[in-house]
């Protein structure tokens, strides 16, 4: 992972519960990547099919909401998303992202599906050109930075298992 | 500028000083719980660290709550596993009957005031009954846990609540967590903490304080702490607990929001269906026709549950129609509602008590399927649709009390308006 995301915008709204949209918890006995071919389609049909590798997916509030699973995470990496932008995330799904290496950023954005963004994670930085929008956001604390850098927490503790960057 | 409990317990575990909410801290846990309903995901986890040292197991737990009993191999497969697993690292285990974790990792003296407690479920609030910093996880931050020791944590606001007068009789601290509730709405204390403070928490028993905390869960706090007084220090010593180190609230701690609630206006409350935010006095329910009447769960499966449903239901028999179940939080409580004549006065009112798991919480071992139109009054946490592995039923949420008042009559029920509802543990002395 690199410090800067560029990628195409996907938009959702408000309050996405991701268990029932990408998590095997509705597709029981299903794998990730079954759950993967049909990630958001009650919400927004052909919405994986349509997602290419390294997209952003630009959501509203409470993105995430009550799915402490950590499987909707693994299944948002098999689609390739690069990064989520949302107004507010819920707080398990916002952990499982930083632990399994998906950069999030609390920003709100009025942008359009296909918008090119870019996210500068170290700077604090989200970008959308189409709209002359650069929205300064706090940046991720160091310690956080260093588990997205090695993308996520397993490989962060196997490089470093006194949790120790410097 | 003073701070607040989880700046305290958070600070004291990753250096020292006391930390400010906002900060990412690396903070060492004291203890950790794994469920079998993620142990699936992360026992896949701590595979993938490539380590065979988990210096960590002996102070994690892992239960065998939720598939109690086990409905299919897949889940009888990760009972297995975790056995396994359990004794070549060391880990605690709790096994299929010996009940919830929320009820098992207290029973077990396994943590005390001042700790920081991490488990793999979001009702991991409890513990803040305890003067613990309890909180839930997933399998990756669990299996980090086990091989380091320590996790990150970003520390939350705080959100205070001071608790003036005593809930009166027939009122619980679930009565409480549901106002909060209809108040706060779900979600509405999201990667905050809550501070409940106040003579309403002192004049609570044990069992209730559970209860205050557990519910949090569902306001989406991350952490919901009380402070702790004798009756915590006496409660956790009877039970093995390492010396207890409280930790207050300074008297000028930065909180987020802070309001007061007079409980001893309170009346029972219901949250009607799908919605735990959809909170009503019992008035406003009462007369709602019920199918099913549960007793049970992390939230309300404690011995002052079976009670108080004793209270109202000794002697008497439940409404004709209704099947009432009833799933003690854990073994302990099951044998001393057995001591008790608890589990002989509500068989013969006609309840059917299970042995200790979530059995009656949510549907994982397909043991408890309501029929179309059934309605279910239930003592536990969550009442989405559907969550009792039947969409077109209705869940509705309230007190024990409520519960057993309802069950008695077929309707739901006021618990203050028939005989025993009224039922208040002894004050013992602390």
């Amino acid at each position: 992972m690199t410090n800067v995301i560029r990628g195409k915008v996907h938009v959702l709204g408000d309050d996405i519960n991701t268990d029932i949209h990408c998590s095997s918890k509705y597709h029981p006995g299903r794998d990730n990547a079954y759950v993967v071919q049909h990630a958001f389609e009650q919400l927004a049909p052909g919405f994986a099919s349509r997602f290419g590798k390294g997209g952003v997916i630009v959501a509203g509030r409470n993105f995430g909401n009550n799915s402490s699973r950590e499987q909707a995470v693994h299944v948002l990496r098999l689609m390739g998303v690069a990064g989520i932008v949302s107004v507010s995330f819920g707080r398990q799904f916002f952990r499982n992202c930083i632990n399994n290496g998906l950069p999030v950023v609390e920003c709100e954005l009025a942008v359009k599906d296909g918008d090119e963004i870019e996210i500068d994670l170290a700077q604090g930085r989200v970008s959308v050109p189409a709209h002359k929008i650069v929205r300064e956001v706090p940046p991720l604390p160091p310690a956080v930075q260093a588990i997205l850098a090695a993308g996520g927490l397993i490989p962060f503790l196997k490089a470093h298992p006194d949790w120790k960057t410097a | 500028m003073g701070h607040t409990i989880a700046e305290k317990i958070l600070g004291a575990h990753a250096g020292g000083k006391p930390a400010r909410a906002g900060d990412i801290v690396v903070a060492a846990v004291d203890f950790a719980m794994l469920h079998d309903g993620r142990a699936s995901n992360a026992l896949k986890r701590i595979e993938q660290l490539g380590t065979q040292e988990l210096p960590f197991a002996a102070r994690t737990a892992f239960v065998a709550d939720h598939y109690s009993p086990p409905p299919h191999p897949e889940a009888a497969n990760i009972h297995r596993d975790m056995r396994a697993f359990a004794e070549k690292h060391g880990a605690v285990l709790y096994d299929v009957g010996d009940g919830i974790c929320h009820q098992v990792l207290p029973e077990g003296g396994h943590f005390t005031c001042g700790d920081l407690v991490v488990g793999t479920d979001t009702h991991s609030t409890t513990y803040g009954a305890f003067n613990a910093f309890g909180t839930g996880v997933e399998g990756t931050d669990l299996s980090a846990v086990m091989l380091t020791g320590k996790l990150w944590f970003r520390v939350p606001e705080t959100i205070r609540v001071d608790l003036a007068g005593r809930l009166q009789p027939g009122v619980w601290a679930k009565d409480l967590t549901l106002h909060m509730l209809g108040r706060l709405r779900a979600e509405g204390a999201n990667y905050r903490a809550i501070e409940y403070a106040g003579p309403a928490v002192a004049a609570m028993e044990v069992d209730d304080r559970m209860t205050l905390s557990n519910h949090a869960a569902e306001l989406g706090a991350k952490a919901a702490l009380l402070e702790a007084d004798a009756k915590t220090v006496a409660w956790l010593k009877a039970r093995g607990a390492r010396e207890p180190r409280p930790v207050t609230a300074d008297a000028d701690a930065r909180y987020c929001e802070r309001f007061a609630i007079d409980v001893a206006k309170l009346q029972p409350q219901v949250a009607r269906k799908h919605h735990v935010d959809d909170v009503v006095g019992v008035e406003e329910a009462r007369g709602q026709r019920i199918n099913y009447a549960l007793i049970g769960t992390c939230t309300n499966g404690r011995l002052d549950d079976m009670r108080q449903a004793a209270a109202i239901l000794k002697g008497r028999r439940i409404a004709k129609g209704v099947r009432m179940i009833i799933t003690p939080a854990s073994r302990k409580v099951y044998l001393q509602a057995a001591r008790e004549g608890l589990i002989e006065a509500l068989t013969e009112a006609g309840a059917s008590v299970e042995a200790a798991g979530c059995g009656t919480c949510v549907n994982v071992t397909g043991h408890l399927i309501t029929g179309d139109g059934d309605v279910v009054i239930t003592s536990a946490n969550r009442n989405f649709k559907g969550r009792l592995g039947n969409a077109n039923s209705e869940i509705f949420i309230g007190s024990s009390a409520t519960v057993a008042a309802s069950a008695l009559t077929g309707f739901i029920t006021d618990p203050r308006s028939v005989e025993g509802g009224e039922w208040r543990p002894a004050v013992k002395a602390a």
